[in-house]
């Protein structure tokens, strides 16, 4: 009786099977070249969905001769099992859609304004690693701030 | 009579419930990811995007800084709209204009632009060189103004696309910045905007 519950439950499931992998495979070389400038960060989450789903793997800095200052944020969706994957199925969120938005600031902390400080819709695919870029706007900001929201208005 | 009198009761009924369906207007928040997307327009957050790419790419390039010190002048020239709707380009423009200003590493010019000046004031201030009403002294003179060193121009191109009740708008956004002196493009990049909208089974 149980095998057959196991057996109708797998049977019900089985159409949705294609529809829910759609995670992305990555390949990479081992031995990196690159050396960047990585940041030590503190995170402040209030989203357990969104900390669950989009894990900040890296944050790289860099400045440019023109004393711009260069910011890339690297996040994975680890959403990425079967499971997971029937969630996000259910949930709309195959692919995950967030929102970013950088902040900066001075040497004495107060905010510059830049010509497009907005919100900016962006999808990320189970399984892939997503790199969010930002520059800043002038040579006086020092420091940043990435704001990341999920964006259910762009939700399946 | 009953059965009439029931009908209009319930069409009033019906016509109060349809006429309090409809949504206040309200205002939302610009920076944010609300607001209404349609399939065939560039939405405001479709500006917002591409000129946050454009800025970031412009800035990343490095194209603005000079040697001698100096500030390269920009002049905004025309961004060619070759889409189906009519588009006000300036909105992605004038969010250059500030990042480029904002940046400190050039300063636009509204003296001169592709479809006339944007600000006529500088022209016609020089016309005050023959009224005696003014301080001579105080008139700006002939052959002060700079000439920009760069041009910002651009194209955005729209292609349509229907399959059953769904149809895609494509809008490829490509933007350039050609050295004055020499004609050569130093910069280039573009954006892409894809939407797709299905239609209803009934109904609009």
């Amino acid at each position: 009786m149980r095998s057959m519950m196991l057996a109708f439950t797998a049977c019900c499931l089985l159409p949705f099977l294609p529809g829910c992998q759609s995670t992305v495979d990555t390949v990479e070389n081992r031995e990196k070249q690159m050396t960047p400038d990585q940041v030590d960060t503190s995170r402040v989450s209030t989203d357990a969905f969104l900390k669950g789903r989009l894990k900040i793997e890296r944050v790289d800095r860099s400045e440019q001769p023109d004393g711009l200052l260069r910011v890339q944020v690297t996040a994975r969706n680890v959403r990425s099992g079967f499971w997971s994957q029937v969630g996000s199925w259910f949930m709309g969120d195959n692919p995950y859609q967030i929102a970013y938005r950088f902040s900066w600031l001075d040497k004495d902390g107060m905010e510059v304004r830049t010509a497009t400080q907005t919100w900016i819709p962006m999808s990320v695919d189970p399984g892939d690693t997503v790199r969010i870029r930002g520059i800043s706007p002038n040579p006086r900001c020092k420091d940043f701030v990435l704001s990341l929201k999920e964006n259910p208005v762009e939700r399946n | 009579m009953k059965v009439t009198i029931a009908s209009c009761v319930a069409l009033l009924f019906g016509m109060v419930l349809f006429c309090g369906c409809g949504t206040p207007a309200r205002r939302i928040d610009p920076t944010g990811t609300g607001g209404l997307t349609t399939v065939d327009d560039i939405n405001f957050k479709d500006w917002q995007m591409a000129a946050e790419k454009g800025i970031v790419s412009l800035l990343e390039s490095g194209v603005l800084e000079r040697q001698d010190g100096r500030k390269m002048v920009l002049m905004i020239s025309d961004v060619e709209n070759r889409t189906t709707q009519h588009i006000d380009t300036r909105i992605l423009t004038d969010k250059i204009r500030q990042a480029v200003l904002r940046s400190g590493k050039a300063v636009t010019t509204t003296a001169v632009g592709a479809r006339g000046a944007e600000d006529k004031a500088t022209r016609q201030l020089r016309q005050l060189e023959d009224d005696d009403m003014f301080d001579q002294s105080t008139v700006q003179k002939a052959g002060t103004a700079i000439s920009p060193d760069m041009s910002l121009a651009g194209r955005i191109i729209q292609q349509r696309t229907t399959s059953g009740r769904t149809s895609e708008s494509y809008f490829f956004i490509h933007m350039t910045l050609t050295d004055s002196k020499t004609g050569l493009g130093l910069w280039g990049d573009s954006v892409e905007i894809v939407k797709q909208g299905q239609r209803p089974l009934m109904g609009f």
